[in-house]
């Protein structure tokens, strides 16, 4: 049987399959000199809109049944509600506009490793025990897939979505051309330099964003690993 | 000269009657029977075999065992007919096929794990595997299932589990109160767990080995059931000689039709198994035996033509008086002109549907009230009383010239529709973005459908107030409105006109066409066909629909119907004869170009119907 958090994913999954016209994903990290921060995440599927509610008014897709809208929104907000107790995590918010397909997750955290332990709680917590129990999952969850010294802030892609983008079939990644990823990072100082040479900084250097195709991103992941050096912390 | 030929073959081998239909059991409900020499002949058994209503056939036959092999390897004899059944009856479910030896030792190199089983009849041998069984006599083969109805093992078991002394087996039966236990459908499908089948408590083994526990012991009854079923049917097969052909006059002789392949179902015998009249065979036996009466003599015939260039499936649907009374009244309705007007000359796809509601109405009333009213049941008699009361207080003048009944559909391919998104955009100074909305485009498939009607002014009461409740709602000079309707990001178009209220989301019909295609709807030899044939007519333009059809968002079975049939450049018509008492005939014609096998096209043809069907 599929499980709840099976099927979600596997709706999510379809989705990114059957969208002709695009996912837009923006990922937005805000990073404090003392490693507060605040996380905020978006998905919009607004450009999809017929093809994502003729996926929701069906029972079954591929022999999986496709969640309703209120399952996927118990789901979220069990995430986000799990997210509220976690260590070092405030002010979360989650919200989900079914009329134009837009889901919003937003965060702050007290430090990196907060921030990371305690996504990787609320990911957890919405999984069954049978998922938990498996390795490869296991070992996704354990990846860090963010590092931060107060100087150097690193990104890798992380493993759950190769897992995902690896059950992709050649003739469904085509779906994914017009889709796009953004990776926003912002800083309290100037950005000294980004590893990857089609980062933007922006003119004060306090952000950096990086925009890759979806289709892109799926055939190499590395497109969107990233390394930001900021320039010294001025002593006071 | 060909089709002559063909007509012959098929004539000559069809009137052989062939032993294998001997051997179709009597409760068949349904068989499919293929010609197979006027049908081989055309199509080879490497792409036989490869067709969804051969899969079951060769599920039976090789079970994984004999990967590689096909039907032509498994000594089958392919001047006899291949007959496909099925049938279900209160205490069992049967399936299967019967068909003719050409040689034993192939069949059984098919056949292996197929064991031989003592046989108290002459001339025929029998072979089991679980709950398979093989019957083979003179040159002719049955391989036949039978499975006891879950309710008839459950019924026995029960008997001898609780006859022993033995307690309710699953360990809860309620508290102690006497509670009902309330079975929680909703949470049952959401916990997976409760799906799991190795998460099933299965009852604890016994203390004493030698006894069974309750699975043990039905699992015991199951086969004991089975061993009897098959006992009895063999007997009537083989010791009273009682077949389907031998009990079934209709079935005899439409197995003499030359054709390459003939369908029957017996609709009247599978109602007694419809489960959606459980409740009345078990409550109200008196008012079920009316239902089955009314139903008596409903059977369905086809019969498959295979021509030159095109295919045919002439359909006889036959009724018993009563009920053809009612289809006969339904079905007498002058076509509706107006509607032609909307299927554009281009259309891939049409139906029409031209009946008439009042007069259907009211001869089912004359026939099924007095059905209902005989029944003693006190909830039958206010339903009875209801409904005269309805009958005689509601305006049917009005009701049905709102819905006289008489409809019709186009399907017009995939359009490009304009939608609204959110678009994110970024500040450049600083990143941060905000949202906009602005216009996108989606694939859509374009639906017409549309009702006869007699009182425009009645639909438009609803919609005007409607129009009040919601801004969704507008009103146009030539058409309503539904903004975001469908699927949340596109309109319906609702047009009130000319005797039609139609329902569209193709926008240049409610903006430009409002009074339809003029000179490109369709042309007027069609239209006078439409008129003269019966009550249902429909084409479909095979490469312009099927082809183009977004089979992602269609269920399993109807998404395989659909893609059994893309590839190919053919036009279906389907026409209807005009409806008596007894009968209304239907005509499927498949036409087709180019040069492709047409015995392709005709088993293309006939997996669909199997789809359908099963």
């Amino acid at each position: 049987m599929f499980s709840t958090m099976n099927k979600i994913l596997f709706f999510f999954i379809s989705l990114t399959l059957l969208l002709s016209s695009c996912i837009e994903l923006i990922d937005d990290l805000t990073i404090h000199n003392d490693g507060s921060g605040t996380f905020k995440y978006t998905i919009n599927l607004s450009a999809s809109k017929i093809k994502v509610n003729s996926i929701l008014a069906l029972d079954s897709l591929d022999g999986k049944k496709v969640p309703s809208i209120a399952e996927i929104k118990a789901k979220a907000n069990s995430f986000a509600a799990n997210l509220k107790t976690q260590s070092g995590i405030s002010n979360v918010t989650m919200s989900i506009n079914d009329a134009d397909l837009i889901i919003k997750l937003s965060f702050d955290f007290n430090s990196i490793p907060n921030f990371q332990s305690g996504l990787k709680a609320a990911i957890l917590s919405i999984r069954d025990s049978k998922q938990s129990d498996d390795s490869n999952q296991s070992n996704e969850l354990n990846q860090n897939w963010i590092s931060w010294d107060g100087k150097i802030l690193k990104r890798n892609i992380p493993l759950m979505s190769l897992t995902i983008s690896e059950q992709l079939k050649e003739t469904d990644l085509d779906l994914l051309k017009t889709g796009s990823y953004t990776t926003i990072c912002r800083f309290d100082r100037a950005i000294e330099k980004a590893e990857k040479s089609t980062t933007k900084i922006n003119p004060s250097r306090t952000a950096s964003m990086l925009k890759v195709n979806t289709y892109d991103l799926q055939k190499n992941y590395s497109l969107i690993d990233n390394c930001i050096y900021l320039t010294p912390l001025k002593n006071k | 000269m060909k089709k002559f030929v063909i007509f012959l073959l098929s004539l000559s081998f069809s009137n052989l009657f062939s032993q294998s239909e001997l051997l179709i059991p009597r409760d068949a409900v349904t068989v499919f029977s293929i010609n197979n020499v006027s049908l081989l002949q055309k199509i080879s058994m490497d792409e036989l075999v490869q067709y969804d209503f051969m899969e079951e056939v060769h599920q039976e036959l090789f079970d994984g065992s004999t990967s590689e092999k096909t039907l032509k390897d498994a000594g089958i004899d392919f001047n006899q007919r291949l007959n496909v059944f099925y049938g279900k009856s209160d205490d069992a479910e049967l399936s299967g096929f019967t068909f003719g030896i050409s040689n034993t030792i192939n069949l059984f190199e098919v056949f292996d794990d197929f064991e031989e089983l003592q046989s108290k009849y002459n001339n025929v041998k029998i072979f089991g595997s679980f709950f398979n069984n093989l019957i083979i006599k003179n040159n002719t083969a049955l391989l036949i299932r039978i499975e006891p109805s879950s309710e008839l093992i459950d019924a026995q078991t029960d008997s001898i589990w609780y006859s022993r002394g033995n307690s309710y087996p699953y360990g809860y039966e309620g508290d102690e109160f006497g509670d009902e236990f309330i079975f929680d459908e909703e949470a049952f499908n959401e916990d997976d767990s409760l799906s799991e089948p190795e998460e099933i408590d299965f009852p604890e083994a016994l203390e004493d080995p030698t006894e069974k526990n309750y699975f043990e012991l039905r699992d015991s009854v199951q086969l004991e059931l089975q061993k009897g079923l098959l006992s009895k049917l063999l007997d009537e097969l083989l010791i009273e000689n009682a077949n389907l052909v031998s009990s079934d006059a209709v079935f005899k002789e439409q197995l003499t039709h030359p054709c390459e392949g003939t369908f029957y179902l017996d609709n009247s015998r599978s109602l007694g198994q419809t489960n959606s009249l459980w409740y009345f065979q078990t409550v109200m036996p008196s008012l079920y035996k009316d239902i089955k009466e009314l139903y008596t003599g409903n059977i369905i015939l086809g019969d498959l033509f295979l021509k030159e260039h095109s295919i045919e499936f002439l359909v006889e649907a036959r009724y018993g008086e009563k009920l053809g009374s009612i289809y006969q009244e339904m079905n007498d309705s002058k076509f509706d002109k107006n509607i032609t007007k909307y299927i554009h000359k281009g259309n891939s796809a049409y139906f029409t549907y031209n009946v008439n509601m009042r007069n259907a109405y009211e001869k089912a009333y004359e026939v099924i009230m007095p059905i209902i009213s005989s029944e003693k049941n006190a909830d039958i008699a206010m339903n009875v009383m209801v409904l005269e009361l309805l009958n005689e207080l509601v305006n049917k003048d009005a009701l049905f010239e709102t819905y006289r009944g008489s409809m019709f559909g186009t399907f017009n391919g995939i359009k490009k529709i304009n939608t609204k998104k959110i678009e994110f955009y970024y500040d450049e100074e600083t990143f941060e973005y905000g949202e906009k909305e602005t216009e996108a485009t989606e694939d859509m498939p374009i639906f017409t459908i549309g009702f006869s009607i007699g009182r425009a002014d009645l639909p438009e009461i609803v919609l005007k107030n409607l129009g009040r409740i919601t801004s969704k709602f507008e009103n146009h000079d030539d058409y309503w409105v539904l903004n975001n309707a469908i699927l949340d990001a596109a309109p319906l178009y609702m047009i009130n006109k000319n005797g039609l209220f139609i329902f569209t989301n193709d926008e240049d019909l409610a903006l430009n066409h409002s009074n339809g295609y003029g000179s490109n709807s369709l042309p007027k030899k069609i239209v006078k066909e439409l008129k003269r044939e019966g009550f249902m007519n429909g084409y479909i333009d095979i490469a312009g629909t099927l082809n183009r059809f977004p089979s992602d968002l269609l269920n399993e079975r109807r998404s395989e119907m659909i893609n059994s049939l893309k590839g190919k450049s053919g036009k279906m018509f389907l026409e209807s004869s005009k409806t008596t008492n007894k009968s209304t005939n239907f005509k499927l014609t498949y036409e087709f170009r180019g040069d492709e096998n047409s015995g392709k096209h005709l088993l293309d043809l006939v997996n669909t119907l199997y789809i359908f069907s099963k």
